[in-house]
């Protein structure tokens, strides 16, 4: 399912908003209607939890993480991280990273089992993604753009990335990220996917300003509906074959 | 590298062409990264790496060569479009040098010569027949404008060309300086300043003042109203003038200016009418540090804004500025090291050999090789006269051979090496030299002597040999002064006298012998310390104090450190044994005291046994018995004296202070009537 929402007249929902498998982390402030966008289709499933970063509300950009855990950056203050160890489920580890680097969203981009990251990363960050997050960490240039986060979405199905990487790097990247990978946009041609768009295994939201096609990409790379085309030849396949024999 | 005027015909013409940026350091790019595209793997299973231009068989192998070092350095390399390294040579390149490139978000960019350049805000550009030349940037680009090729040519020929009229405006610490150049000559100038910065503590008084320190609104100093008033008057003075000059500036194609810090800013852009607009595109700052501004510091910051400096190619360029790079840094450190030379020390002489007389006393192989074709010429002209026939392919050899006879034909030249001319003057000076030491040598034996009879103690040997002295002294001299130097000469390096020496070695028989012989108790040697204080021995000292007693008048006793007035033993035990008196009292007394004491402590110690009921009992007793009104009463609780005081009381209980009381009562069960 893909929803479109706005922040405050914002499209760039990612640089509000953090969404995993586990929990899902909104900017505090601003209309509530953002929030029970939210809410209204994630409440039953995981925790929706306010949050601010740094007396940020762009939370999106600075943290990062999936259903194992969440790296915040070294700027945030001890009761906002209080706030989040809290909130969120006990299974989620959250930590901070003392790196230079300090908006871990748009320098990582992850899923629950790999994650590529900016090449100028720190060593000892990459060592607490990779033991915090629980994953497999590559350095990766995105359209020979460093800022890995900002570029690209991943999910466990699938995953969106700027839209001028090549087809020799999309290929080579889902064979190491072992997940099927797409060229495209969001909001109406923006190449910023990941302020654009959250998404997680069974849910996305995209700014208000995506169009139809744009959603359609999105919901088909994510595996989102239940109309797929891979249908056909995953799920129904049995029992076609069934009725045929 | 040459430094020419920008004003000048000569610069026109280099920037006449079309010029360029050019940067120093760029690595020339190769063909290499449009390969990248070209050769794409064929077949598109993804299991390949295209920064590093690798295949592989498995995902496995592709996972862990991404994690490898070789392949971040691919990826930096890509980013920074250049080709990427093979693995052995990466291998290499690792071996022989650091990885910093690759070790992730700590590497900082080490300084090249452009960041150099861009640091010191210059330019380097390059024209059409690829003449470099660097000049400052801030003559083209205002400070925050991004750099473009495009607008290099019309800048720079209207700020020197069409328009060579620069205004120059520097302001700080009270000190106003203001230009306007035409050319190389400034046409209009003023300079002048103002008390605003007191000149112990430095900054300017508003910015003191807004600091907040020294209560509200600053110090309240004379000296502080005064710096406040000048600088409102600054203000004024430089707003007349600016204003003054407004058509020329107006007219001037840069606005150059100086103004550190918030006041000196808001000097010239500051009120609701400011002297000059921050929008304006003339407007340039000093993109070097400047001294004060005084008129000389104008021209100077002028010439060097207006000073290109031309290379012959990029190379060149690069070559030259890479040394003037370093050895700046060089004679910073240099600067540092030797400006810290102490005035208030004397310094040791610096020696400095002396000119020697000969130039060709430093005869190197050339000089002699000249030396040797001179004589050549002269043997032959001899040879000649002589008539013998010989060839003139005489071999060296015999050349040499020959001058030597030469030698003494020379009737004027000076044949004589610096070596041999010192020699007979050092033969005059030897013998001198044998008999001063020959001197010394029997003046050293004598003293040996000398110091060998008082450490043994042999008064009739110094007898004999004082007689002997004074026996080989002519008649005319005083004998008495003889005597005294003798016995009073210095003996060892440590400065230490005969007396000294008589001290030293416990000899009580030579030391009053020296003494009877008008030897000097006050002498000191090298340590400072007397005859007296340089031994330990009692009976020396006792023997100097002695003879102190005895001729009280002959010496400074003071001097000599022997203590005079001095008791003797049998009145130092006198005085003994009346202090052991005195004590024996003393402690006397204190034990008596101390029985007292001892007494009152424990009728105390009894009375407080009481109850309180005896205790009563005991005080009317007592009154009974001392009818006479001589009333004895005691505190109930600390069991104090308090007779003749006025007690505190409760329920008949007295008390001397309202502690004892309170004690008092909170011990027993209160009884309330």
């Amino acid at each position: 399912m893909a929803l479109r929402a706005q922040f405050e007249n914002n499209n760039e929902i990612g640089c509000f908003a953090k969404l995993t498998n586990a929990y899902c982390l909104v900017g505090i402030g601003g209309s509530e209607d953002f929030y029970s966008t939210f809410e209204g289709e994630l409440a039953e499933t995981i925790p929706v939890v306010h949050v601010s970063l740094a007396n940020c509300r762009i939370i999106g950009r600075m943290c990062v993480g999936n259903k194992h855990g969440l790296l915040v950056p070294n700027t945030t203050l001890d009761t906002e991280l209080q706030h989040i160890r809290n909130a969120l489920p006990d299974t989620v580890k959250v930590q901070r990273v003392e790196e230079r680097l300090s908006a871990l969203g748009n320098i990582v981009s992850c899923n629950d089992y790999v994650a590529i990251v900016h090449p100028d990363l720190d060593r000892e960050s990459e060592e607490i993604i990779a033991d915090t997050l629980k994953v497999e960490v590559f350095r990766q240039t995105i359209a020979s753009k460093v800022l890995v986060g900002s570029y690209c979405v991943l999910s466990n199905q699938g995953g969106l990335v700027h839209p001028q990487t090549s087809i020799v790097d999309q290929e080579e990247l889902s064979s190491l990220l072992q997940v099927p990978l797409v060229a495209g946009t969001v909001n109406r041609g923006s190449e910023v996917i990941g302020a654009g768009l959250v998404v997680n295994d069974w849910c996305a939201f995209a700014g208000l300003d995506t169009t139809s096609t744009e959603l359609t990409v999105i919901e088909s790379i994510f595996r989102l509906n239940d109309s797929a085309p891979s249908k056909i030849t995953s799920d129904m396949r049995a029992s076609l074959i069934e009725s045929m024999s | 590298m040459e430094a020419v005027n920008i004003f000048t015909e000569k610069f026109h013409n280099i920037i006449n062409e079309r010029l360029g940026l050019v940067l120093l350091e760029s690595t020339k790019k190769e063909g290499k990264c449009e390969s990248k595209s070209a050769q794409e793997p064929s077949d598109t299973d993804g299991n390949s790496c295209s920064y590093c231009q690798v295949q592989f068989a498995d995902l496995q192998s592709q996972r862990e060569h991404y994690k490898l070092d070789w392949h971040r350095y691919n990826l930096k390399q890509s980013l920074l479009s250049k080709p990427p390294l093979a693995e052995d040579e990466f291998n290499e390149k690792t071996t022989n040098d650091d990885l910093s490139s690759i070790s992730g978000s700590e590497s900082e960019k080490e300084d090249s010569l452009d960041t150099l350049a861009v640091a010191q805000g210059k330019l380097f550009l390059q024209n059409a027949s690829t003449t470099v030349f660097s000049i400052y940037k801030c003559l083209i680009f205002d400070r925050k404008e991004d750099i473009s090729d495009d607008l290099l040519n019309p800048r720079l020929t209207k700020c020197t060309l069409q328009n060579p009229q620069w205004t120059l405006l520097m302001l700080g610490g009270g000190h106003f300086a203001g230009a306007i150049f035409k050319g190389n000559e400034p046409f209009l100038h003023k300079t002048f300043h103002c008390y605003t910065v007191r000149a112990g503590q430095g900054t300017g008084q508003t910015t003191r003042d807004n600091r907040g320190q020294g209560g509200k609104g600053g110090p309240k100093s004379a000296g502080a109203s005064l710096r406040r008033y000048n600088e409102q008057g600054m203000v004024q003075h430089v707003k007349d003038i600016v204003e003054n000059w407004k058509d020329e500036i107006e007219k001037s194609s840069l606005i150059i200016y100086r103004a550190a810090g918030p006041y000196n800013r808001s000097v010239l852009f500051g009120g609701s009418n400011p002297l000059l607009d921050r929008t304006s595109k003339k407007l340039r700052t000093i993109p070097f540090s400047t001294r004060r501004a005084t008129f000389t510091e104008l021209k100077r910051v002028h010439a060097l804004l207006a000073t290109a400096e031309v290379y012959d190619s990029l190379e060149t360029a690069t070559k030259i500025y890479a040394l003037q790079k370093s050895p700046d840094a060089d004679l910073k450190r240099n600067r540092t090291r030797t400006s810290c030379v102490n005035r208030a020390k004397s310094r040791e002489p610096i020696e400095r050999p002396l000119p020697s007389t000969l130039s060709s006393t430093s005869s190197s192989d050339e000089d002699l090789d000249e030396e040797i074709t001179d004589l050549d010429i002269a043997t032959i002209d001899v040879e000649l006269q002589k008539e013998q026939p010989q060839q003139l392919e005489d071999s060296i050899l015999e050349v040499v051979y020959e001058t030597s006879q030469l030698e003494d034909l020379q009737e004027f030249g000076d044949s004589l090496t610096p070596e041999q001319r010192k020699k007979p003057a050092k033969k005059k000076s030897k013998p001198k030299k044998s008999k001063s030491k020959k001197l010394k040598e029997h003046e050293e034996a004598k003293r040996k002597e000398l110091v060998d009879f008082i450490s043994k103690g042999d008064v009739s040997g110094l007898e004999k040999l004082l007689a002997n002295h004074l026996n080989s002294l002519d008649e005319g001299v005083d004998k008495e002064e003889a005597k005294r130097s003798f016995v009073n000469q210095v003996l060892d390096e440590n400065l230490n006298t005969l007396l000294h020496e008589a001290a030293l070695n416990e000899q009580n028989d030579i030391l009053r012998f020296l003494l009877d012989n008008s030897a000097d108790p006050c002498s000191k040697n090298k340590a400072q310390q007397t005859a007296y204080t340089c031994t330990q021995s009692k009976e020396i000292r006792e023997s100097l104090k002695q003879f102190a007693k005895e001729n009280p008048e002959k010496f400074n006793y003071n001097k000599a450190q022997i203590p005079v007035n001095a008791l003797t033993e049998e009145e130092l035990a006198e005085k003994r044994k009346a202090q052991r008196k005195v004590k024996k009292e003393k402690e006397k007394e204190k034990r008596k005291e101390n029985e007292v004491k001892r007494k009152e402590e424990e009728e105390r110690q009894r009375f407080l046994n009481l109850s309180d009921r005896d205790k009563r009992a005991l005080a009317a007793e007592k009154r009974i018995r001392d009818l006479s009104g001589k009333v004895i009463t005691r505190c109930f609780n600390c069991a104090a004296d308090i007779t003749g005081k006025v007690p505190f009381e409760y329920m008949g209980n007295v008390f001397c202070t309202i502690d004892c009381l309170k004690a008092h009562r909170l011990k027993g069960p209160i009884l309330l009537s």
